[in-house]
């Protein structure tokens, strides 16, 4: 499955070219270019590192450099600097909204992170079980789930609970419920409970194909001695499947929270964080406070404990992953 | 097949019903006629077909302008952040230089950047380029946020190329790039294509930026002209089905092709042990 591979030795390679013009061609190179052959790595590396450096590392240290400033609309109109110290932060953490907005937006992410990796888990698994023309019909349809534009899938699902003429209801209805011209925005959190059903219905597709390569990754040989050894399917998944696909598992929850923590669309596209802030998240905080309002540096302030949170959230991971890597290069 | 197999099929198949319906259901809405849309009888099938719905949404103003803005914000983020993305693979994957890791490091930690978090400082340094309100703030934007992840990916693509075959083509008389040109490039191909696909989606779909940086009508990218159907369309969901589907077949398709490549791309760093 890995694409990297599949495209080795694809090109004939001659292997009769005379070794002697080899070396005389190589030597040749190196004497004559060897300035620029040092300096041709940070040539090709240079705009890749301007481009990050401009366009990611400079509003990085503006965030924060905003989140100490008063900076609302006359300020950035009079291009006049103001330095309030922490008065955004007091401002921000002590408002008890902020509170109850990052303790939803905590659980918003919990619940949907962990609902979507054991789903996609639980279908890769279910995978393997099945005939070849239902394994590619599922697949197929899950692709359709996964390719739909994010606004798109948004649109639609706001047709699906439509309170009038919404297919659920109207199947709701046929199947005996009381659902005529029910509404499923009147809360925050059932406006969030269906946000979430999207959200989790988009991300299971990826979860899914991502742990099946892991499923299938796993040596046939082990199943059988475990079957040999008479285990149970619970057994057989805690002994063999589990150890092997941990690593993946642990990644993709790792990807999933990064994802799903700063969703924004489609909370906004439904109810703008409605009724009454009911579905309010942090990002949705920080569009309120800053595009909205215009209050810029309590704005940047809510992005910087946005960023913090979200560290916490995945600090763990994170220092595993940068440790892995490191030592891999 | 035993009892335990034909039930996982069961499930399998329903299990596919609930991923699929929702794209059942904007396909058969939008092409079903009006009048049956707003009406309170049981529908799961269409009765009748037109294709009224789909004129509806490709006239409506502002529908072919904002599909427009968003092929030419995307493509042209996307091919930057391509050529430049694949120039520092290069150096990454296959280069012996001081500060390598440093810069493969500053390349993952950037792809991870939580980039809703940069809204504001975004805006305040667009304003002050002069490029408030022009398509060009977000050909930027779009570009810093696929850039990292073309470079990362692209570097695991060009590893996988053996470095042998490239020493060979110089063996045979090409030079450094006569090599790259004639071997890495061609063996490279399936890998520009996954990659920038999945960086044209993601510039595709994105809305927070293209909402806050251009408010001018004749500037919107489609995701935010369809967030804004209510207006265009009123309860118009025939019409509103018509454009998300018009809005989702380019990405689909693309998706049918790379779809096998990506899974593995994105979580080929899985950190083993």
């Amino acid at each position: 499955m890995t694409a990297v591979e599949t495209t080795d030795a694809a090109v004939p390679v001659r292997t009769s070219s005379p070794a002697p013009r080899r070396a005389v061609a190589g030597g040749a190179r190196r004497r004559r270019g060897s300035t620029f052959d040092r300096l041709l790595p940070y040539l090709l590396l240079a705009p890749a590192v301007i481009g990050i450096l401009w366009l990611i590392g400079f509003p990085v240290v503006s965030v924060v450099v905003t989140s100490f400033r008063k900076l609302d609309l006359g300020e950035l109109v009079r291009g006049q600097v103001v330095w309030v110290g922490l008065d955004n932060y007091a401002k921000v953490l002590s408002d008890p909204r902020f509170w109850e907005i990052t303790l939803r937006t905590v659980v918003f992410t919990a619940v949907v992170v962990a609902t979507s990796v054991v789903v996609g888990l639980v279908i890769a698994l279910l995978m393997r079980q099945l005939s070849t023309p239902v394994r590619i019909l599922l697949q197929v349809c899950m692709l359709l789930a996964w390719a739909m534009p994010i606004i798109a899938s948004t649109t639609v699902y706001q047709w699906i609970f439509d309170q009038q003429y919404g297919i659920l209801n109207k199947i709701l209805v046929k199947l005996g419920f009381d659902y005529a011209g029910h509404s499923w925005f009147s809360t925050g959190t059932a406006t969030l409970s269906v946000i979430g059903l999207l959200i989790v219905w988009q991300a299971i597709p990826f979860l899914a194909f991502s742990l099946y390569a892991g499923v299938i990754g796993v040596p046939a040989d082990l199943y059988e001695a475990a079957g040999i050894d008479g285990a149970t399917a619970w057994q057989t998944f805690r002994a063999v499947t589990w150890p092997e696909l941990k690593p993946l598992l642990m990644m993709v929850t790792f990807l999933s929270l990064l994802w799903d923590f700063k969703v924004f669309t489609q909370i906004w596209v439904f109810k703008e964080g409605g009724p009454s802030g009911g579905s309010t998240t942090l990002p949705v905080l920080q569009y309120l406070e800053g595009i909205s309002q215009s209050h810029f540096g309590v704005a940047a302030a809510v992005s910087v404990l946005m960023v913090v949170i979200l560290t916490l959230l995945t600090v763990s991971y994170l220092r595993k992953l940068l440790q892995t890597q490191e030592g891999k290069l | 097949m035993n009892a335990k197999k034909v039930s996982a099929n069961v499930v399998a198949v329903l299990v596919a019903a609930f991923f699929a319906f929702p794209t059942y259901w904007m396909v058969t809405t939008a092409l079903k006629p009006k009048k049956d849309l707003l009406s309170s009888s049981f529908d799961l099938i269409p009765s009748s077909v037109t294709s009224g719905n789909f004129v509806t949404a490709w006239t409506k103003p502002g529908f072919l302008q904002s599909l427009g803005n968003s092929l030419l914000v995307s493509l042209s983020a996307v091919v930057a952040a391509l050529v430049i993305g694949l120039l520092a693979a290069l150096a990454m994957s296959r280069m012996r230089f001081r500060g390598r890791k440093g810069f493969v490091m500053l390349m993952l930690v950037a792809q991870m950047a939580p980039f809703e978090a940069l809204l504001i400082p975004m805006f305040l340094m667009m304003r002050d380029l002069g490029l408030y309100q022009q398509l060009s703030s977000l050909i930027l934007i779009y570009f810093a946020v696929t850039l990292p992840f073309c470079a990362w990916t692209l570097r695991g693509f060009v590893n996988g190329i053996p470095i042998e075959l490239e020493e060979a083509a110089m063996v045979d008389g090409c030079g450094r790039w006569g090599a790259f040109r004639r071997v890495t490039l061609p063996l490279l191909g399936p890998g520009l294509v996954a990659t920038s696909v999945f960086a044209f989606i993601t510039a595709w779909n994105e809305f927070l930026f293209a909402k806050v940086m251009v408010r001018a009508e004749d500037k919107e990218t489609l995701p935010v002209w369809l967030s804004g159907f209510q207006s265009a369309f009123g309860t118009d969901w025939g019409g509103a089905m018509a454009a998300s589907a018009l809005f989702t077949v380019p990405v689909l398709v693309f998706f049918l092709i790379v779809q096998r490549k990506m899974v593995t791309g994105v979580t080929a760093g899985a950190v083993k042990g």
